[in-house]
């Protein structure tokens, strides 16, 4: 559905059921370069169960009216706007990489409007590496080629799909292909720029669900344990054989992972 | 500073993980209908498209599921959808998105089964088609009108051998916001991939050189996952929503493989043209080996050439490396490695002696199907176009002395010698 | 539970991956293993040493005939072969009931002898003269029932009860009627060997066999030769079996109702000479097979009145029926033993065993029963 942020248009699926702000709501926030279609099924699973899902486009990614936001910071505020526009009330937030930190410090900012925050695989900062930076702005596509090679375990670079013919990789690929390659470069920037995790971290105040993959190369075992040692009390998951795109590259195991968390936590009526 | 698996590795590994179960090394032969459920939960989230898995084996089949992954990987696409034939996959790929009143714009140089389809079948379901000459890039663009939804075309024409200019062509297609199909059969994507290029989706019948042994009749349709759908009110199937799913908006949900997702959803669930999962590990062990398999099929296919070319019982060779072909210059852009592994050519003394040398030769085998590991010749003139008049034959591009020849993977001399027992026989025929 | 609930259940359970109702065709060599430590971890090594898709057949068979455990082999011939390279060694001696499949009787006297095994062949029959074969160096007791071609029973637990004393393995070719008409190791036999070709399968698509044991020693001891000679069973063929499996009683009860009614015919039809079938009153071990076995399976012999000659011009002539070796699949077949599946047993032996020039083997399938009377009934028109 499309609908508007201070006058920009902002694109945004819901899972295959009419978006109901009087059901809980659960927003999926997708990483660098990313937009709504990485959490096709996940999206699907909940908006089927009762809640209400959103899976918005950043601005400036895909169907959402640009220019793309350069900093955390931003994005935080937007997404709150975005709260506040579909006047949104139980809400639970699902994040990966550089969605986990927008989550993070919209948490801190609004902890009152959150029920529960899922983050996978993601740091409390995301430094990036001098080569993709330069990448982004001066060779898109040895960019989209970086993030695609890293993002993925083996499974990933081996074409298998969460849907049976589907090659994963490919479809991420074609994703942040085809978002505006100034999207890419806002995004990488943002996260490179973003100082403020520690602080953010400190003054959570909902259940949070941290999901870690084993062989991530994005967000190292030692970037997540900062994560998960500056969080109050999160409880932790640790999927060994995945990549860095968890929710594509295990979606059954991060499925299971998510609902018994989001259901214990911003539970939906059961009339 | 990004690796990806190449070519070879990924036509070996792509699409399978080994076995979690027992570690099996090749990938088990799921010959089975259905799957048991560990519970609703789980059988209604697959059936609504929550989560992958099997119900099913008309819609999914993990063996097929394996073939259908390798594939879309040599090819650079986000997703592939195996059929039971090639023709099935063309037509589930066109039905995918056209419909009644709908047009398509395509090649007149196809395999007889594609025209068939959009000559003779398509038009009883209201969509017709006009076909261009693919030298021709205006007549493509010319072609086009209001209702025009497809621009299909195979990448090495049949039977005059001319190449599909993919740039050009596709650069028309985004002009009107209108996707390029394409036939790839006789390239593979060893030879070309022309998603690369700004086609949309391939084509292929995996029976032919894909495959390679001539053993399973096998279709795919790969969604290059690069095709704006969206941009226009043209393709429902894939922008408006779809009800048997809870009325599921395939392009929102599923971006880049929304127009698999539809023939998955679509044509596997309604019509069925599924592959069979032995069919499917026949065909992986196949794709094993293409590249080891085309380099050959171009060696042969060049030593052939030279052989002919100095043959004195050969009148004209056709085949697009050749330097006086007038599809050359493409061949060298897109097909580097070489331009398929079918030479067509004349013998002297007209339609007897073709049909003497076919019927004198041993190795080569006497058939219909091309892109087999073994040589296979035909005379269209008194076998596939025998019922065609001078006049009609012409307009094929047929000459009565042709005779079509698929380059094997014999060796070389066991080949030569093989045709100079036809030609022996056609030089017979016109001493008389 | 149920015979019919189990040949369609035991050994299969759903692929855990995909939940594949039907195990998946493990055509592969080998199994990649998790980590030296975890070497067979997952339970395959080696396709010869064991196959998921062959080990489900195993199960199935050892499920059916009540036994531990089963080892499948690529023929029949590679079950019996094993059965004895298990239990027998130079200067050892076994005693075969008379008579044998062909293959057997070859097997033991063409190649096993030049190994210096020694076999004496005794009349299943009697178990007098089976008790009277059983020297100090016997080994195995191996008897085939009903035999083939002859149909001639051994009376399992007599015989049992004899090598039991003799301290003696008793195996015992439960082919012609499957552990859904005989159960060997209830009447006290130790080995249960079956060629899977014919009813297991039942539908003339594969060569299979099985050697199924009732004590884990005899398991053990068959498993190291079929892992060592590597005479094993495809995947193809096991999956295939599996199939064939699912239909076994129902199959078994059709055909054997069928013979019932053929061989009934048969022996009032005035061309006819005799017929041997266990379950006519005129079988003279039909009190036997009544006893020892809950049916009588879909196999027996005729002769017609002028012997040879006349038998040859029935089985050149007959439709619907085909004239081929295998026996126990749907499509009814018939056979000239003397010079097809038993042209190896020399004449004498032949004749001293019963197996006279013009016995024709039959073995019925699952066509209508009329058709293969009505079929007879013009081939012995023109007898």
């Amino acid at each position: 559905m499309y609908f508007d942020v201070k006058g920009k248009r902002v694109f945004a699926t819901t899972g295959g059921k009419p978006f109901d702000n009087s059901k809980p709501v659960v927003i999926f926030l997708a990483g660098s370069g990313g937009d709504h279609t990485f959490w096709g099924l996940h999206a699907r699973f909940f908006a089927f169960r009762k809640y209400s899902v959103l899976c918005p486009d950043a601005p400036g990614h895909t169907h959402s009216a640009g220019p793309a936001l350069g900093s955390i910071e931003a994005l935080a505020d937007w997404l709150n706007e975005v709260v506040t526009a579909l006047d949104i009330k139980d809400l639970s937030i699902v994040a990966h990489s550089q969605g986990c930190l927008v989550a993070l410090e919209y948490a801190s900012r609004f902890p009152h409007k959150l029920r529960s925050m899922s983050l996978i695989t993601s740091g409390l900062a995301t430094p990036v590496n001098d080569y993709l930076l330069k990448a982004a702005n001066d060779n898109p596509a040895a960019a989209v080629d970086m993030m695609i090679s890293w993002g993925f375990g083996p499974a990933g670079h081996l074409h298998q799909g969460p849907i049976p013919g589907n090659s994963m990789a490919r479809v991420g690929y074609t994703t942040m292909w085809r978002n505006s390659p100034r999207a890419l470069a806002a995004d990488l920037h943002a996260c490179n720029d973003y100082r403020n995790g520690k602080a953010a971290a400190a003054a959570v105040q909902c259940p949070v669900q941290v999901i870690i993959a084993g062989k991530d190369r994005m967000a190292p075992a030692k970037a997540t344990a900062t994560l998960v040692e500056h969080l109050p009390d999160p409880v932790v998951a640790r999927i060994s054989e995945s990549g860095h795109m968890l929710p594509l590259e295990v979606p059954d195991q991060c499925r299971t992972l998510l609902k018994d968390f989001i259901f214990l936590h911003n539970p939906a009526s059961q009339a | 500073m990004s690796e990806f698996l190449k070519f070879d590795t990924l036509s070996l590994h792509a699409g399978q993980t080994v076995d979690p179960v027992y570690g099996a090394r090749a990938a088990p032969i799921y010959q089975t209908t259905s799957y048991v459920f560990p519970d609703t939960d789980t059988a209604s989230s697959i059936f609504n498209l929550e989560r992958g898995g099997h119900a099913y084996s008309r819609i999914t089949n993990p063996t097929v599921g394996v073939l259908e992954q390798r594939i879309a990987a040599l090819e650079g696409g986000s997703a592939a959808v195996c059929t039971a034939s090639g023709m099935a996959a063309t037509f589930c790929a066109i039905t995918a998105i056209l419909g009644q009143g709908d047009h398509i714009v395509a090649s007149t140089q196809m395999y007889g089964g594609n025209i068939s389809l959009m000559k003779n079948t398509l038009p009883r379901f209201g969509i017709t088609t006009t076909f261009f000459d693919p030298t021709d890039i205006d007549a493509c663009r010319n072609a086009i009108r209001d209702n025009t939804r497809l621009i299909y075309g195979e990448l090495i024409g049949n039977p005059g051998l001319d190449i599909l200019d993919l740039e050009a062509i596709a650069n028309i297609g985004a002009e009107h916001h209108i996707p390029f199909m394409v036939d790839a059969t006789f390239n593979t994507p060893y030879l070309c991939r022309c998603l690369d290029y700004g086609a949309n989706m391939t084509i292929h019948s995996v029976t032919k050189w894909m495959g390679g042994h001539g053993n399973a009749i096998g279709g795919v349709v790969v969604d290059g996952g690069n095709f704006d759908w969206g941009a226009s009110d043209k393709y429902p199937t894939i922008t408006a929503p779809y009800a048997p799913f809870s009325g599921i908006n395939l392009w929102e949900e599923f971006g880049p493989s929304a127009f698999a997702t539809r023939i998955r959803a679509e044509a596997m669930r309604d019509i069925g043209p599924s592959m069979s999962p032995m069919n499917a590990f026949l065909l992986l062990q196949g794709i094993e080996t293409l590249s080891l398999r085309m380099d050959r099929h171009m060696s042969n296919t060049a030593a052939m050439l030279e052989f002919l070319q100095n043959h004195e019982q050969v009148s004209w060779v056709n085949h697009p490396n050749l330097p006086g072909h007038r599809s050359h210059r493409l061949a060298q852009k897109y097909l580097p490695k070489g331009a398929g592994s079918i030479i067509s050519f004349g013998v002297k003394g007209g339609r007897d002696a073709g049909k003497a040398f076919i019927e004198n030769v041993e190795l080569a085998s006497h058939l219909a199907n091309v892109g087999d590991a073994k040589t296979l010749v035909i005379h269209p003139a008194t076998t596939t176009h025998s019922r065609i008049d001078a006049g009609a034959l012409q307009a094929a591009g047929i000459t009565e002395d042709m005779v079509r020849l698929s380059v094997g993977l014999e060796d070389i001399a066991d080949i030569k010698a093989d045709f100079e027992t036809g030609f022996r026989a056609a030089a017979r025929l016109a001493k008389g | 539970m149920g015979f019919r609930t189990r040949q369609i259940h035991a050994g299969v359970t759903p692929d855990p991956q995909t939940g594949s109702i039907l195990t998946p065709i493990y055509q592969t060599t080998t199994y990649v293993q998790p980590s030296v430590d975890e070497y067979l971890s997952k339970g395959f090594t080696y396709s010869r040493s064991g196959n998921p898709t062959v080990r489900a057949l195993e199960l199935k068979l050892a499920d059916l005939e009540g036994g531990v455990d089963c080892a499948c082999f690529g023929t029949g011939m590679s079950a019996i072969q094993a059965v004895m390279l298990a239990f027998l060694s130079a200067g050892s001696h076994a005693v075969i009931s008379d008579v044998a499949y062909g293959g057997t009787y070859r097997l033991c006297t063409k190649i096993l002898s030049k190994f210096g095994v020694e076999f004496t062949f005794a009349d299943g029959s009697k178990p007098d003269s089976v008790a009277a074969a059983v020297r100090k160096n016997t080994k195995l007791i191996l008897t085939e029932t009903p035999a083939n071609p002859t149909m001639k029973c051994t009376d399992i637990a007599a015989v049992s009860k004899i090598a039991k004393k003799a301290g003696v393995v008793h195996a015992v070719d439960n082919t012609f009627l499957t552990p859904y008409y005989q159960l060997p190791f209830k009447l006290g036999a130790d080995i249960s060997i079956h060629s899977t070709t014919k009813y297991m399968d039942g539908h003339n698509a594969t060569v299979g066999g099985a050697v199924i044991s009732n004590n884990k020693d005899h398991a053990a001891a068959v498993r190291f030769i079929q892992n060592s000679t590597g005479t094993i069973m495809s995947p193809q063929v096991a999956w295939l079996t599996l199939q064939g499996c699912k239909t076994l009683s129902i199959r078994m009860d059709a055909q054997s109702a069928s013979a019932m009614a053929i061989a009934t015919y048969l022996e009032a039809h005035p061309k006819v000479a005799q017929v041997r079938y266990p379950g006519l009153k005129s079988f003279p071990q039909h009190e036997l097979s009544t006893r020892q076995a809950s049916g009588y399976g879909a196999m027996f012999w005729f002769e017609v009145k002028g012997g040879l000659k006349a038998g040859k011009k029935l089985m050149d002539n007959i439709k619907v029926w085909s004239l081929a070796e295998n026996l126990g699949s749907v499509e009814s077949l018939i056979t000239h033993p003397v010079t097809m599946t038993h042209a190896d047993v020399e004449a004498a032996e032949r004749a001293r065993v019963g197996i006279i020039d013009g016995l024709v083997r039959a073995s019925v399938g699952l066509e209508d029963t009329d058709d293969l009377i009505n079929a007879l009934g013009a081939a012995l028109d023109l007898v």
